[in-house]
């Protein structure tokens, strides 16, 4: 643990940790200091003057706690009755002008405005003059919605802009209550990161056109998950509800800090991947396209595998550790060859120096850790020889042509295990619906060796069935979480001193010296 | 002086910034400065720059000083084919370059801080203190910010010396100051004063006394932004930093405006919310939003619909407004008008009860 401080919080000794302003050391203890402007990402700016308080050792009597580094023996006022009068007076003028309008608000039930107002204000408005009339549900582009009334103009999304996408669309015009947050004309928002704004905003004055008004957020119920997207895998909190007679389904993705992966937020392409998560499913098992229980496909698959010599399995650089290792040993057992052939998914130069990678997939270090050969040359070679091919969900469309794969594939038979209705698997002759990532939990290693785990976000109505599960009813030797990750780690230098059951929540950097991987 | 909180050796260059955005209402003293004795600023920040070893100073001018920049203008270019200026100043091994530079209208720009940002290209909002200007000023180096009148008054002291200097003016408060004496007086003008004469003498003997033989209502003693002073408090003020502080009030800019028993309290300080609602950056909440909202209470006062619950709120407003900022300027717009919430509140109160100064804006109206 870094190095700590004590001071006093309403004459209570508290300890807290050295070189971290008042809001955040205090804040790490369980003790709230509102404010809106400020952000541990963005740093203070010191706008909104909600987080006064008052330091009783002679310098000025009220100090903005964000601008206020912690200091040993430093004697700090929160709860005394002239600071408490000064949330309150700070919170009537936020509120004048504010539309207090939270049933129609997008944003109510996560916003601080209105969470601030019931934890320090509850105060009968005094306002009888007219409000200031702003522009509402404007579009700044990138699927941000802006309503200006809603704007507490603390300048997060400003600074946001600015510090972090470097791409500065955004601006605060005008003065006094005529402030407002607004684009340049003609230049809306045009960086990969634009809905980071959304979470944000303290407020329900940036809004994503892509959420808004599906769901009440009270509703939805919030699970951990990494996305998939790219192998940065950025930590993410999946929402989802099941409305009645309906399916569980998911409504977002929203970034969720982890210091050493990807911070506060994630790219658009990712938090949007969700879509991927409801739509286009496949929800049945096909033989020669046509449907069949999954028992049926099951037992029809069984029979392929004993009637074929040569066979290949093509692996998913998605695919957890766990999968990888469960295909792997099934492998071996009955002989097949291994290949983790997937250059489709690198998209070279997409990535940036911030969070999005080249690499769209979430595993890709995992198949060089457990020796699985991706090359083309490899893959190539072996599906000419190969009779059947077992694809465990990967898209060799996003590496050949239709024409391409038609003419690879030849009279090679196609047992496809897939999460979606993808047009790689048209062709399949057997197609089983596997669970895709937020349906089930495992290992992954993202693009700088740092382990993750992640568990099962979503029920589903049918679950789909995981792909290790599946392994096992074709007969593979090892399926459950225990035994893969001992024959993980016997197989893997760098996993053998791993506790699976006790992967940090911040992941575990692998690197090949022992002292790194120490838990802190 | 704030010269004496500059880092040494820091590495980074030394910012000079003379303050010329006079823009409080009733001060006119730096104008007078530019346009009558440029050369006197010029020499002050030649004085200043050697002294604090700083090689680029900015002269930030409010915007609507059309003429003053251009007398500016010439005499700085004087100065520099007369070598005063330039990368040999009068021949000595020292480099100094002042740039002018105008302001857009704003005027929290005068605030130091506004105005550094000001002068970086952005927008005009003050930054939060500490790091204070001498640590980490304009482009993030030490700066010094002096007013014009500050500045002015270096050719003086090194002429004569400090003590010459403390001849005039108080112990505490030495020196002379310029004086702007407007309202409703005789003679009003630009008047140079020794610091610490009695304030109703001054009014009296150099301005002529309040004019058409009406009776004196309020005092404002150093611009718009400092509290009222009432004819009874007025008679032991006298015109420095200590007198002024004593009786609750500011020495401020030096801006003193009297008013006759014609004013009516009540529309002046619609105007100076007016003002200063107008004027505000828009950076902090309770100075964005509250100004706003004083604005709309004392135009429903002064409309007719006010009652006396929206004239408490207004002086609540002053106290909930006031200091909880990261500039004074919501305080310049809240002391005020709590003093003339607090001397004046009948007006206000008959204001809101329906006996709103009809009478007095007839009598204007005749004049």
């Amino acid at each position: 643990m870094a190095e700590t401080i004590k001071l006093f919080v309403n004459g209570c000794e508290v300890e807290v940790e050295a070189g971290k302003n008042l809001i955040d050391a205090i804040g790490a203890v369980g003790i709230e200091i509102p404010h809106l402007c400020y952000h541990p990402a963005l740093g203070a700016d010191g706008n909104c003057r909600m987080c006064l308080v008052g330091i009783e050792d002679g310098r000025p009597p009220l100090v903005p706690a964000c601008k206020t580094q912690a200091v040993e023996g430093m004697k700090v006022l929160l709860d005394a009755e002239h600071i408490k009068k000064i949330q309150k007076d700070v919170l009537e003028l936020e509120l004048i002008n504010h539309p207090t309008d939270c049933p129609i608000c997008d944003q109510a039930g996560e916003c601080s405005l209105q969470d601030y107002y019931m934890t320090y204000g509850r105060e009968e408005s005094r306002m009888n003059v007219d409000q200031v009339k702003k522009a509402k549900k404007l579009d700044f582009g990138c699927g941000v919605v802006h309503d200006q009334e809603r704007c507490v103009v603390c300048g997060r999304c400003v600074r946001f802009c600015r510090q972090i996408t470097k791409t500065g669309e955004l601006g605060i015009v005008n003065r006094t209550d005529s402030a407002r947050v607004t684009i340049f004309p003609g230049r809306p928002l045009d960086n990969r990161y634009a809905l980071n704004v959304v979470d944000l905003c303290p407020v329900g004055a940036m809004t994503s056109a892509d959420f808004r008004f599906k769901q009440r957020v009270w509703f939805l119920k919030k699970n951990r998950s990494i996305c998939h997207g790219c192998s940065r895998g950025c930590n993410i909190t999946v929402d989802h509800n099941r409305e009645k007679d309906s399916d569980d389904m998911i409504y977002r993705f929203r970034p969720l800090l982890n210091e050493q992966v990807n911070g506060y937020f994630m790219c658009d392409e990712g938090r949007l991947s969700y879509h991927g998560e409801n739509e286009n499913r496949l929800s049945e098992a096909r033989l020669s396209k046509t449907p069949l229980s999954f028992d049926d496909a099951v037992t029809a698959a069984l029979r392929e595998i004993e009637k074929h010599d040569d066979i290949l399995f093509l692996l998913s650089p998605n695919s957890t550790l766990e999968q990888m290792m469960a295909i792997r040993s099934f492998a071996e057992k009955i002989d097949a060859t291994l290949s983790g052939f997937s250059d489709g998914y690198i998209k070279k130069g997409d990535g940036d120096d911030y969070l999005i990678q080249d690499d769209k997939s979430a595993n890709r270090a995992g198949l060089e850790l457990l020796g699985i050969d991706s090359s083309k040359e490899a893959f190539e070679t072996a599906l000419k020889k190969a009779d059947l091919l077992l694809n465990f969900n990967n898209d060799l469309l996003l590496a050949y042509s239709e024409t391409e794969l038609k003419k690879l594939l030849k009279d090679t038979r196609v047992i496809g295990l897939s999460s979606h209705e993808t047009a790689c698997f048209q062709q399949a002759n057997l197609l089983l619906p596997v669970a895709s990532f937020t349906e089930y939990g495992g290992s992954i290693i993202n693009c700088d060796s740092i382990l993750q785990f992640f568990a099962k976000a979503v029920s589903k109505n049918s679950e789909p069935v995981e792909i290790c599960e599946l392994i096992s009813l074709l007969g593979g030797p090892f399926h459950d979480r225990t035994q893969l990750w001992e024959e993980l780690k016997k197989n893997c230098e760098l996993l053998s001193n791993v506790d699976p059951d006790n992967i940090p929540p911040a992941g575990l950097k692998l690197t090949d010296s022992e002292a790194d991987n120490v838990p802190a | 002086m704030k010269w004496g909180f500059l880092p040494k050796d820091t590495g980074k260059p030394v910012y000079l910034a003379v303050n010329s955005d006079e823009s409080e209402p009733a001060t006119f003293k730096d104008r007078y400065i530019l346009v009558r004795d440029p050369h006197m600023l010029i020499e002050g920040i030649i004085i200043c720059s050697y002294a604090i070893g700083s090689h680029d100073t900015y002269i930030y001018i409010r915007g609507e000083y059309t003429t003053q920049v251009k007398v500016l203008q010439a005499a700085i270019d004087e100065a520099y084919d007369a070598g005063y200026l330039g990368d040999k100043v009068a021949g000595h091994d020292f480099k100094l370059n002042v740039t002018v530079h105008r302001g857009a209208g704003a005027y929290v720009c005068g605030e130091e801080t506004a105005l550094l940002e000001s002068i970086e290209g952005k927008k005009g909002q003050p930054r939060s203190k500490p790091p204070f200007p001498a640590v980490a000023g304009l482009y993030d180096s030490p700066t010094i910010i002096n007013n014009v009148q500050s500045i002015a008054s270096l050719p003086f002291i090194i002429e004569n010396g400090a003590d010459a200097y403390r001849k005039y003016g108080t112990e505490k408060s030495p020196g002379t100051h310029l004086f702007g004496i407007s309202g409703h007086v005789e003679k009003p003008g630009m008047y140079e004063l020794p610091l610490g004469l009695p304030l109703l003498e001054v009014i009296d003997k150099v301005a002529g006394g309040v004019w058409k033989g009406r009776k004196l209502k309020g005092i404002i003693p150093g611009g718009s932004s400092t509290p009222v002073l009432t004819p009874e408090e007025a008679k032991t003020v006298t015109l420095d930093y200590e007198s002024m502080a004593e009786h609750k009030t500011m020495f401020g800019s030096g801006g003193i405006v009297v008013l006759d028993e014609t004013v009516d309290m009540v529309k002046l300080v619609q105007n100076l919310i007016y003002f200063y609602h107008h004027e505000s950056c828009g950076q902090c909440t309770p100075c964005r939003e509250g100004l706003g909202w004083m604005l709309k209470i004392i135009n429903k006062i002064v409309a007719g619909k006010g009652r006396l619950s929206d004239v408490e709120l207004l002086r609540e407003l002053c106290d909930n407004i006031e200091m909880k900022t990261v500039c004074v300027l919501s305080a310049a717009c809240t002391m005020p008008v709590r003093s003339y919430l607090d001397k004046f509140r009948h007006e206000f109160e008959a204001c809101v009860a329906g006996e709103n100064g009809s009478k007095q804006e007839t009598e204007q109206e005749e004049r």
